[in-house]
């Protein structure tokens, strides 16, 4: 690297502030100022027309000892488990397969992809039907197959209906992951696979070598989008199953909903935000670390 | 057949047994559009039954369709720029080592960690302090960058050499020009993702516009349609016929990009 | 001890940034309201009936120089998260909609203004509705806060055909014979029986073996009765044999109405506006086929729309004489006759059930209306607590666990009892 001179390095420093601002700017304003009013709103009481009154820690205490809440959370980290790992497998098959030279494959792309900006709550709606125990279509081709003759209930039977709306979202945003994954793939020069192969590197030891390490980056963008997903994806729950049956597909957000919007609660919901929100911060900032502290970044040449 | 052939029938099996998964749910909105049946008629038909395109032409009519349309696509526009200019910068800037550089990305991951909800009420204050209510960059600012595409491109500017970058400066290109002139351009793929995702997350946006839109000329498409349907509670076949059609310029986008920028691998030479 | 620092002004900086935008955003505006009256009116879901309430505010604003009303409609799953920005930015509009029990909230935290004053000042308002029903509709503890506007309460639909085709000649009167009857319809893929679930819509089916849900000043749970347990059970061997239909306790307002409609339940428990909702997806559904009869004991769930003021409306008059104008009788028929449901307004009511050409050109909807009428002494899941809503909460999940086979009757209803008993105590 070249040593760069004092003013060389003083005009640098004035460029990369100016190429950050204007992102951090529209960040600044739109999620920091908000963390930081949910933080103060988590310590008070406020009905939204007086002035709010301060409470200190009560709304955490009252949040740390409601069952609800922990079943939320609890339910928030298996959605997060046994979605993500699967989706990002599935994701990255799939984005292998489609970058192959193989006929059709924009078609296939847009088909995986279809899925992902179709309004969440026709979605929803539409898989409720496909889940239905009596007329849903699952349970008619099960039954069709003489694999049942009850019908499962997916979204009513406490066992089921958790992982049965983890596999609608699975569903629902596979083709997000791709296109991802796809970009990731695509910006591994093709040189380093040219020449592996004049090696006599095989296809399999290609992949492992030389596709995986450099795929890293993107794998963990992969898994920083599936914690989020998995913490806020809201309609669609709250159209599925409105985190039913009991409290069994409740998860933070849509608990976080009802307390700000139902229950008109907004300091408790406020507190669980901030909970929320720390808790990803500290998985979000060790994975960072595991992964060698630059998203997951790789220097391809150094 | 040869080994490749094999290969290629069972590559081509396993993408049409997903697309099919992936398909039904949205083949029975399609089918829904086009015959406004119940869904929960048993059993249930494949075939759609009496189709008509009176639910699409109803839902034209229904409201200024151009007007919001217009709307939505100006501001997607003006999201989908902001994106692409202000991400790249970012990115860049992230190439270089700076102090404080793993703290700010460390940042950049936790401030995506912020569910929407817990935003609305303060970015509403903000936004109406900021006299923006009702306007167009009102709608597009809290979209116009995003941490996900800074990080794709950071990801795709990762992977250019270092020693491109030397001997652009040491050839007197000043350092903001690289950014344009080597990184956007060999970043394809990446800004092709960028292009996509905002355009989608932009085009799909409804809670904004509902929150801060009072005025009802510059309603965006989606908000203009629910203002006659609830999303939440109602399946006419109108309801149905609307989402297909805001799908449809999203597929448009996904196209154009698809080719000009994904083409991914082209050369069979690449074995594999 | 360079990185500590960079910690320290980086967050020093982040938040005496923030703190000021947000404090300076907490300025607010200059009193807007001098110059001409201005009110805004917030609707829940009523797209569909623009042009009425166009006629109210050109008719107001006719009677009224200088007075401008404007007009906002949002869906009822939006209008909660829309209010309560406006509130938080201090502009919130002077009158609103409220479906159900949500206002019990807002009356009790004082974001609605009591109403009792004006209510004292013009007697004919408190007379132009129907006793029951207004005490239902407007008052919690002891004052009014809410105006009726549109006021549906759960009767008991069935399908004609299908009870003639079991050879059922009346629709049941007691529990006794809802259970017998919903047994005999129950056929192949149709379920005798199916109800809605939101809003305490269910909850006939306890009051009629007599189980209330709270006690008589609303301090503790009541439900949790050897009656209930029973009853529990009941429903709960009833759904897993498919008597009851599932979708009773998995769906909302799509799926129940969309099963009646599909012919896949012989009797629906539900409130006025499902008729409309079940018929337009219906091909068995028209006014031959379809029947409507109170639920068993009478027994009904109010799901009432009423007009609530803002307490920190700047207008408070303007706002009271516009709901007394759109309440009136004319308007009030209006409103029966276009949404399809009780006014709450009993002149207006009483006229379009004793019409001849409304019974004749609605036959069902008529008979609608006389039956929830006939309901009106009987109302029933009404709390009368702020708490309604994490108190419905409590109790329908609790419920649905055992209705699933997930716990016992017992334990799910103790379980609610502890909840619930919990909630009210936090107040």
């Amino acid at each position: 690297m070249a040593i760069l001179s004092r003013q060389r390095r003083r005009s640098r420093a004035l460029m990369i502030i100016i190429l950050l601002l204007p992102s951090l700017l529209v960040f600044f304003l739109y999620r920091g100022v908000p963390i930081v009013w949910n933080l103060v709103l988590s310590f008070e009481k406020w009905n939204f027309v007086d002035t709010p009154k301060f409470v200190g820690l009560g709304n955490y205490a009252k949040m740390f000892s409601d069952p609800i809440f922990w079943e939320s959370f609890k339910n928030t980290v298996l959605y997060f488990f046994g979605g993500s790992p699967i989706a990002i497998i599935l994701a990255l098959g799939l984005s292998l397969l489609v970058n192959k030279p193989l006929k059709g494959r924009n078609v296939y792309r847009a088909l995986i992809f279809l899925p992902y900006p179709i309004t969440p709550v026709a979605i929803a709606i539409i898989w409720k039907w496909l889940y239905d125990d009596k007329v849903g279509l699952i349970n008619f081709i099960l039954r069709s197959l003489g694999l049942t003759k009850q019908g499962i209930g997916f979204l009513s039977n406490f066992s089921w209906a958790l992982p049965s709306v983890i596999f609608t979202t699975i569903w629902q945003v596979l083709g997000y992951f791709v296109i991802i994954m796809l970009s990731g793939l695509q910006t591994i020069p093709d040189e380093l696979y040219e020449s592996a192969g004049l090696d006599g590197a095989s296809a399999a030891r290609r992949l492992w070598s030389i596709t995986l390490p450099l795929i890293r980056p993107t794998v963990f963008l992969c898994f920083i989008v599936g914690i989020i997903n998995s913490f806020t994806t809201f309609d669609v729950i709250y159209v599925m199953t409105n985190g039913g049956p009991g409290h069994a597909t409740e998860i933070l957000v849509t608990y976080i909903y009802k307390n700000a919007f139902t229950y008109n609660e907004i300091g408790a919901a406020a507190a669980m935000t901030l909970f929320m929100f720390l808790f990803l911060l500290l998985i979000t900032a060790v994975s960072n670390k595991i992964s060698g502290g630059e998203a997951g970044g790789v220097n391809y040449y150094e | 057949m040869n080994r490749k052939g094999v290969f290629r029938i069972f590559d081509h099996l396993v993408l049409v047994l997903v697309s099919i998964v992936m398909i039904v749910p949205i083949y029975w909105v399609l089918k829904t559009s086009l015959t406004g049946e119940n869904l929960f008629n048993y059993p249930p038909s494949l075939i759609p039954r009496n189709p008509n395109i009176y639910y699409f032409v109803d839902v034209y009519y229904w409201i200024p369709f151009l007007r919001y349309f217009f709307n939505s696509i100006f501001v997607s526009m003006i999201v989908v720029l902001a994106n692409i200019l202000f991400n790249a910068m970012a990115a860049y800037a992230l190439r270089f080592k700076f102090p404080g550089k793993k703290l700010l990305i460390v940042t950049y991951l936790g401030l995506m960690m912020i569910p929407f909800q817990a935003t609305i009420i303060p970015a509403f204050l903000l936004t109406k302090y900021m006299g923006l209510l009702n306007s167009y960059m009102g709608l597009a600012f809290p979209l116009a960058s995003t941490i996900i595409n800074i990080f794709v491109l950071k990801a795709a500017f990762d992977s250019i050499p270092g020693s491109l970058f030397d001997a652009a400066l040491i050839d007197g290109m000043k350092e903001w020009k690289i950014l344009f002139q080597i990184y956007i351009p060999l970043s394809k793929p990446a800004m092709a993702t960028n292009i996509i995702l905002t355009f989608v997350w932009s085009w799909n946006n409804f809670i904004w516009p509902l929150i801060i839109i009072s005025n009802k000329d510059m309603q965006t498409l989606p908000l203009g349609l629910s203002t006659f349907l609830s999303y939440f509670e109602n399946t006419s076949g109108q309801m149905y016929a609307f989402v297909i059609m805001v799908i449809a310029p999203i597929i448009l986008v996904f196209f154009m990009n698809q080719k000009r920028f994904m083409s991914g691998m082209i050369s069979g030479a690449v074995k594999g | 001890m360079k990185r500590k620092m960079q910690w320290v002004v980086f967050v020093a900086v982040a938040l005496s940034l923030s703190a000021a935008t947000v404090w300076a955003g907490g300025q607010g505006e200059a009193a807007s309201g001098q110059g001409p009256k201005s009110i805004t009116v917030l609707t829940w879901n009523l797209p569909h009936y623009a042009d009425s309430i166009n006629g109210w505010i050109s008719e107001f604003q006719g009677a009224n120089k200088g007075v401008t009303v404007t007009w906002v409609d949002k869906k009822g799953t939006e209008l909660p998260t829309y209010y309560q920005t406006q509130l938080a930015a201090g502009t919130p509009p002077d009158i609103v909609d409220i479906q159900g029990a949500l206002w019990y909230q807002y009356a009790k935290d004082g974001i609605f203004m009591d109403l009792s004053p004006y209510f004292q000042k013009d007697a004919d308002m408190k007379t132009r509705f129907e006793p029951n029903i207004l005490k239902a509709a407007s008052m919690y503890q002891g004052k009014y806060y809410m105006v009726p506007f549109y006021t549906p309460s759960t009767v008991l639909f069935y399908n004609k055909p299908m009870f003639k085709a079991a050879g059922i000649t009346s629709p049941p009167t007691t529990m006794e014979e809802l259970v017998a009857d919903a047994k005999k319809l129950t056929h192949g893929n149709v379920s005798g029986f199916i109800t809605l679930n939101f809003d305490w819509l269910y909850w006939p089916l306890f009051r009629a073996n007599g189980v209330e849900i709270l006690n008589s000043d609303g301090t503790k749970a009541a439900f949790n009765t050897p009656a209930a347990v029973q009853t529990l059970k009941t429903l709960t061997q009833l759904t897993s044999s498919g008597v009851i239909s599932k979708v009773s306790w998995t769906g909302r307002w799509v799926e129940p109405n969309g099963e009646f409609g599909a012919g896949n339940a012989a009797m629906l428990n539900a409130h006025l506006p499902a008729l409309k909702a079940f018929e337009s997806q219906s091909t068995w559904a028209n006014d031959q086929t379809v029947g409507v009869a109170p639920f068993p004991g009478k027994w009904s769930v109010p799901n009432y729309h009423g007009f609530g003021i803002a307490s920190k409306s700047k207008f408070p008059d303007v706002a009271w004489n516009f709901v007394k104008l759109i309440t009136n009788e004319k308007w009030a028929k209006n409103a029966a006759s276009v949404l399809g449901t009780l006014s709450g307004n009993s002149a207006a009511d009483t006229s379009l059930i004793s019409d001849p050409q409304f019974a004749k050109d609605n036959p069902v909807v008529a008979e609608s209306f006389k039956v929830d009428l006939s309901e009106a002494g009987n109302l029933t899941g009404i709390t009368g607590t702020a708490k309604d809503a994490q108190v419905k909460d409590a109790v329908y999940s609790n419920i649905q666990k055992a209705l699933f086979g997930q716990v016992s009757a017992e334990k799910a209803l103790s379980d609610a009892e502890a909840a619930v008993n919990q909630i009210l105590a936090g107040q």
